[in-house]
């Protein structure tokens, strides 16, 4: 696939690095942003980041006792919802490999008042501490280009996945318009560094999150990655012009 | 921009803010926690489906299931809290629903009942002399309006029928239609007499 270049290293934004360094570079990354990152989220997609994920929501056709895994869940805007939807009998496990950006999501769903149905996991999607066809919902939402190896990640969901279950990505992608996608190019590259180093007092994470977006599969090339793993029935859907893409697939 | 999720977004905002206004919400909330309902309103090309648990989300499937699924227009939606209204209404099919007739009647009720305070909601941003001499003044202007209302009406009507006869007094308009209606009757019974003399001419010639 287009994320590794060969079997010892693997992209870095535009950097290529060892595989074995990607995950603590991530993490880093991430340990930078994560108290700022629900207001740099806001600020950089002026809000539609939240619509993404309602999206999303309602694509997830969750109902009332469903196991709902919320990976790379961060800040837990997706486990929340999931949480009131699924009821008492269900389960909402949010699952990220970054330390600070699961506090950061637990205390903010205890501040809530989100608690009984909600668990919370340090966990690498590559190998997903969960026993074989467990939850009937996978989602992941803008953390599938921080795995350093995608398909591992993608065949660990499918094993967690129960038959009929189904799993969610929402990702960055590839604007679909020319125009748009220079526009998107220039906002990317000059305003977000700079909005970053403002905000969050760090350009170079946001640098490394225009750059990781652009090295991330194209909409054709997920969905194809996701069908090799053995989901069936996949499919996705443009958001904001091909910006983001949620991509749907379902284990028979 | 996903604009259903945008409208939904509002819509829920706008649901819980005005829930949390009113301390009793909570209970009848309550009475609906776990449940799943869809309003498909025929003036809406999208359909609006309530999901309760202590807050109210609103979701933009359209395929999940649900435990009541009611179809009906914008005009009815005030209704469907009263259980007999609700069987009146379905009996007339302006209302069509499928499944839990109860989820249905709670969830008019949840906002039927509605009771908000909004004297004292300003109050807190205001404190309490602003606002309540704010909602005096509205309440006082709200009558004067009201009163202005009634006595513009009245002059108007004056004027229309008496000063400029411009248009006619509701007996004047009774006694003409009964005039015309006496006319048609006159006219009708001139027919009949005239048919019966020319079929009479017709037979002796």
């Amino acid at each position: 696939m287009s994320e590794q270049l060969n079997n010892e290293t693997t992209h870095f934004g535009y950097k290529t690095v060892d595989k074995a360094n990607k995950a603590s570079m991530v993490a880093e990354v991430f340990h930078s942003v994560a108290a700022k990152y629900d207001l740099m989220n806001d600020l950089m997609s002026m809000g539609i980041h939240r619509l993404w994920k309602r999206f999303t929501i309602d694509c997830s056709g969750v109902r009332a006792g469903h196991k709902v895994l919320d990976l790379a869940g961060g800040t837990g805007d997706l486990a929340a919802k999931f949480s009131r939807l699924v009821g008492e009998k269900g389960q909402v496990v949010l699952a990220d490999i970054n330390q600070a950006m699961l506090k950061v999501g637990r205390d903010k769903l205890r501040d809530k008042g989100l608690i009984g149905n909600l668990e919370y996991v340090q966990a690498n999607a590559e190998c997903l501490p969960f026993p074989d066809n467990h939850f009937d919902l996978i989602t992941i939402a803008f953390g599938l280009r921080n795995v350093t190896d995608k398909d591992k990640a993608l065949a660990s969901m499918y094993r967690v996945l129960k038959p009929g279950g189904r799993l969610l990505v929402l990702e960055f992608s590839k604007p679909t318009h020319e125009a748009l996608s220079k526009a998107y190019d220039l906002y990317s590259f000059h305003v977000l560094p700079k909005m970053g180093q403002l905000v969050a007092g760090d350009a170079e994470s946001y640098q490394y999150l225009a750059e990781s977006i652009r090295m991330h599969p194209d909409q054709d090339t997920l969905k194809a990655m996701m069908e090799q793993v053995g989901f069936e029935q996949v499919t996705y859907h443009n958001l904001t012009g091909g910006i983001v893409a949620l991509h749907r697939g379902f284990k028979f | 921009m996903p604009f259903t999720q945008l409208v939904n977004a509002s819509l829920e905002i706008l649901l819980n803010r005005l829930l949390t206004l009113d301390d009793a919400s909570s209970e009848r909330l309550r009475a609906l926690s776990g449940q799943r309902l869809r309003v498909r309103i025929r003036e809406f090309p999208q359909p609006l489906t309530f999901a309760f648990s202590d807050k109210v989300d609103l979701l933009g499937d359209t395929d999940s299931p649900v435990d009541c699924d009611i179809e009906l227009s914008i005009n009815t939606l005030d209704k469907i809290g009263d259980l007999n209204r609700l069987n009146q209404l379905i009996q007339q099919k302006a209302l069509t629903l499928k499944g839990d007739l109860h989820t249905a009647q709670a969830f008019g009720i949840l906002f039927k009942e509605l009771n908000i305070d909004w004297e004292e909601q300003l109050s807190r941003y205001t404190g309490d002399v602003v606002a309540h001499q704010s909602f005096n003044l509205m309440k006082g202007l709200k009558q004067k309006f009201s009163r202005d209302m009634a006595q513009l009406r009245s002059v108007l009507s004056d004027v229309a029928l008496q000063e400029k006869p411009v248009a006619a007094h509701p007996l004047a308009v009774e006694d003409f239609a009964g005039e015309v209606n006496k006319l048609r009757a006159d006219t009708a019974r001139f027919e009949a007499k005239l048919t019966q003399l020319e079929q009479r001419k017709a037979g002796k010639a």
